[in-house]
């Protein structure tokens, strides 16, 4: 508006031209393609609208531990879009689970096997110990729901948000989508949200073991031993309640958020908690000191991408689509690029295109070793194939090297 | 006595079919020749085995037994009912019907028996509510699910939509899982489907804008998505579901599509359609749906895997959807290979086989 008050305050008779501001709402389809195409007398470079390169994301912010009555918190801010994560653990004790007691058995099994790969020899353990280790995790967190993410775009966060409304399709479909990719990327060691009971050796079995090896009982110590995991039972667990509230709504709110919660539970600390027995309940400790973090698999980064099609009347009329090896013949042949794929599409751009591709990836071994696919999403169009979500996976490795970076600093 | 006379279908091919639950490494073990599908352990396999002429039970045995089987087995009328223990065995009089063939593997005694294992295809029938403009229902045995779908087009929405597009249909999906109500896994599960949908509907066509596409999708049978779950292995029975209810209600599309699910394996293997059960057990999981013209319409990746990995992925989903497999010379083979007819075929001869039933008059007309 400020620019259209400009060209009025000029002294030349108002002329039939706009001012780009005012293009960008009237036309922004052609806007769009403006940009991204530039003529070839004017020796433009093809750019965004929003004055980025066609696979250059926004810029990216991360602030860890913000909210202070939280077990950890994050802010995550790229471009416009700024997410608030915030990650608050309860207990849940094994009481309280209606299933537990028949759950446990198969739990009980999973354990016995583990104790029978700690006594084979190393190599094969670790194999063994990974495997049950893995179902048992996505028993515990995922039949238990000890992960709760839940999202809200809150009022005001963009224009289309009015208060007392219901959660809108997309908040819950993000929410949807935070839950299950938390669960296939098993992010959350299961381990680190149990609370243990190792109850102390009673008499008889202290018999046992003076008639198996007399040293065993002159030097109990609590880390050594298959024997000593025997009678250990859980008797809680953390429960993650991870909320997410987008405060800022400008485009790609699932990279937001996701990064939002990724910041926030490296930064969560669970209070050092242990049953006792003499009061029946789980006590946890204050002190910060022996608070510890989780140890979380990896680091899943999010990177999104939309389509812009130049030709924005395709959809008018019941053209005929050309077979797929027929357009990718088509589109090698054409000089001018009919399509561009947007990193990180702003609420611009998200409103000019349908098709939309989601990458998840990471890298082993900290950045060192070679990319790992997460999760791959691709719907709302026919244009993307093979070749291009080659490329998309290139360009997401090369953006986790860069979140890497913004959430080690944070 | 009568030789075997082909009942449905293109060859000798099914007289009975049985559901056996089979170990995993005599499964994989038989079908490691040419034809290799591997089968998942508890996974169903039907086989279905016709007699040949002067066939006797011993042999029979042996030949069912020589795929690591133990099964005991019984004349009956036209057919061998081979029993494997533990399992249930369906009667022969249930049968599949021609088009829900999709995977099997033949081979043949010394009498010209054959006993096929098949993995057997979804079935669907159109048009079976009557107050919807169009509807559909749908039943995939390899997962379990049993579908029902609506459309209704064109009509006009109670809330004004104008503000958004006026210029083309809304595309409306709502997903109803078979026992609870619908949550936020259904609010996503929508999206993807409206997305998907809203690209083959031509929603500019007469009549159709400002007005509604409304789909209903109602999940009658087979397992419940729980919380958090992926809703991935539901993901191409829903699509298979709309589209057929979107072609009952002859909404204008550009194009149709056909959707598979596929698991690979922590070793590498990928398997076509697991249930939902052996889904977990899966390192990735991918869904993905082709247009009739070979078009990626969709691709729903989870799990661990690398890109390559998904390449051959989706080499085999496009096989399964359209057996379109093209061999190193170049040619296109069509004819009906160990993957059995393609997924496409399945939604056209639905369709053909409903127009049969509707227009007999005009037909015989022609």
């Amino acid at each position: 508006m400020a620019s259209a008050t400009g060209a009025a305050s000029h002294p030349v008779p108002p002329s039939l031209s706009l001012p780009p501001s005012q293009f960008a709402r009237l036309q922004p389809h052609a806007y769009l393609l403006a940009h991204l195409s530039p003529p070839a007398a004017s020796n433009q470079p093809s750019i965004r609208a929003n004055g980025r390169a066609s696979s250059q994301f926004r810029v990216t912010s991360a602030n860890a531990g913000s909210l202070t009555h939280t077990n950890g918190s994050a802010v995550v801010r790229m471009g416009d879009t700024t997410s608030v994560c915030g990650v608050r653990a309860e207990i849940l004790r094994t009481e309280d689970i209606a299933s537990w007691s028949v759950s446990r058995t198969s739990n009980e099994a999973s354990n016995k096997r583990r104790r029978l790969a700690e006594l084979n020899e190393k190599p094969n353990e670790e194999d063994e110990d990974t495997a049950a280790d893995d179902e048992e995790d996505r028993a515990h967190i995922e039949d238990l729901n000890l992960l709760v993410p839940n999202l809200s775009l809150s009022t005001g966060c963009a224009p289309g948000f009015t208060p007392g409304a219901p959660p809108s399709a997309l908040a819950q479909s993000l929410s949807h989508q935070l839950l299950s990719l938390l669960h296939s990327t098993r992010l959350v060691r299961a381990d680190d949200l149990r609370i243990w009971y190792q109850p102390p050796s009673l008499g008889p079995e202290e018999l046992e073991r003076h008639n198996d090896d007399e040293q065993m009982d002159v030097d109990p110590n609590p880390s050594g031993g298959v024997e000593d995991h025997k009678n250990r039972e859980i008797k809680g667990f953390w429960v993650l309640y991870i909320d997410v509230m987008i405060i800022s709504l400008a485009g790609n709110p699932f990279d937001a958020a996701w990064a939002s919660v990724l910041a926030a539970l490296r930064d969560t600390k669970l209070p050092r908690s242990w049953w006792d027995v003499d009061s029946e309940m789980i006590l946890c400790s204050d002190n910060v000191s022996e608070a510890s973090k989780l140890s979380l698999r990896g680091l899943p980064v999010a990177s999104s991408f939309c389509v812009f099609e130049a030709d924005a009347a395709a959809g008018w009329r019941a053209v005929v689509i050309p077979d797929a090896e027929e357009q990718k013949a088509r589109s090698q042949k054409k000089g001018s690029q009919q399509r561009w794929i947007l990193a990180d599409p702003d609420g611009y751009e998200e409103n000019l295109g349908q098709e939309r591709i989601c990458l998840v990836v990471d890298k082993e071994k900290g950045g060192k070793g070679k990319t790992v696919v997460l999760k791959m999403e691709k719907h709302g169009g026919w244009t993307v194939d093979t070749d291009d979500l080659r490329q998309l996976v290139d360009i997401s490795a090369r953006r986790w090297d860069e979140m890497k970076r913004i959430l080690d600093q944070c | 006595m009568r030789t075997g006379q082909p009942r449905l279908g293109s060859q000798n091919r099914i007289a009975a079919y049985f559901a056996a639950v089979v170990s995993d490494e005599s499964v994989r073990e038989c079908f490691a020749g040419p034809a290799a599908f591997p089968i998942l352990p508890n996974k169903r396999v039907y086989f279905a085995r016709n007699r040949g002429d002067g066939e006797d039970k011993e042999e029979v045995e042996a030949k069912v037994q020589a795929l690591g089987v133990t099964a005991t087995s019984k004349y009956m009328g036209e057919q061998w009912l081979v029993h494997v223990p533990g399992t249930h065995t369906r009667s022969a009089t249930h049968h599949p019907q021609k088009n829900c063939v999709s995977n099997f593997v033949t081979f043949t005694t010394r009498h010209q028996a054959t006993t096929t294992f098949i993995m057997v295809g979804p079935t669907a029938s159109l048009a079976p509510l009557y107050r919807a403009d169009g509807s559909s229902s749908y039943t995939c045995p390899a997962t379990g699910y049993e579908l029902l779908g609506a459309v209704n087009a064109p009509v006009e929405l109670p809330a004004r939509r104008d503000a958004l597009k006026p210029e083309e249909a809304t595309v409306e999906v709502f997903v109803k899982p078979g026992t609870t109500t619908a949550g936020v896994g259904e609010r996503y599960v929508e999206g993807i489907l409206r997305s998907v949908l809203a690209t083959v509907i031509l929603g500019r066509e007469k009549g159709l804008p400002r007005r509604g596409v409304v789909i209903t999708l109602a999940i009658v049978g087979g397992e419940d998505v729980e919380r958090g779950d992926s809703y991935l292995t539901l993901l191409p029975a829903l699509l298979h579901t709309s589209l057929l209810a979107l072609l009952s209600a002859t909404v204008p599309l550009s194009m149709t599509f056909s959707a598979t699910l596929l698991g690979v394996t922590k070793s590498g293997i990928i398997i076509p359609d697991p249930s939902a059960a052996d889904a977990k057990a899966m390192a990735s999981l991918h869904a993905l749906a082709f247009s009739s013209k070979g078009h990626l319409l969709l691709n729903e990746s989870q799990g661990r895997f690398e890109f390559d990995t998904w390449e051959a992925v989706r080499q085999k989903a496009l096989a399964i959807c359209q057996n379109t497999a093209v061999s190193a010379d170049g040619d296109v083979s069509m004819a009906e290979g160990a993957e059995g007819a393609p997924l496409h075929d399945f939604v056209r001869e639905t369709v053909e086989d409903q127009v049969h039933r509707d227009y007999p008059w005009k037909i015989d007309a022609v």
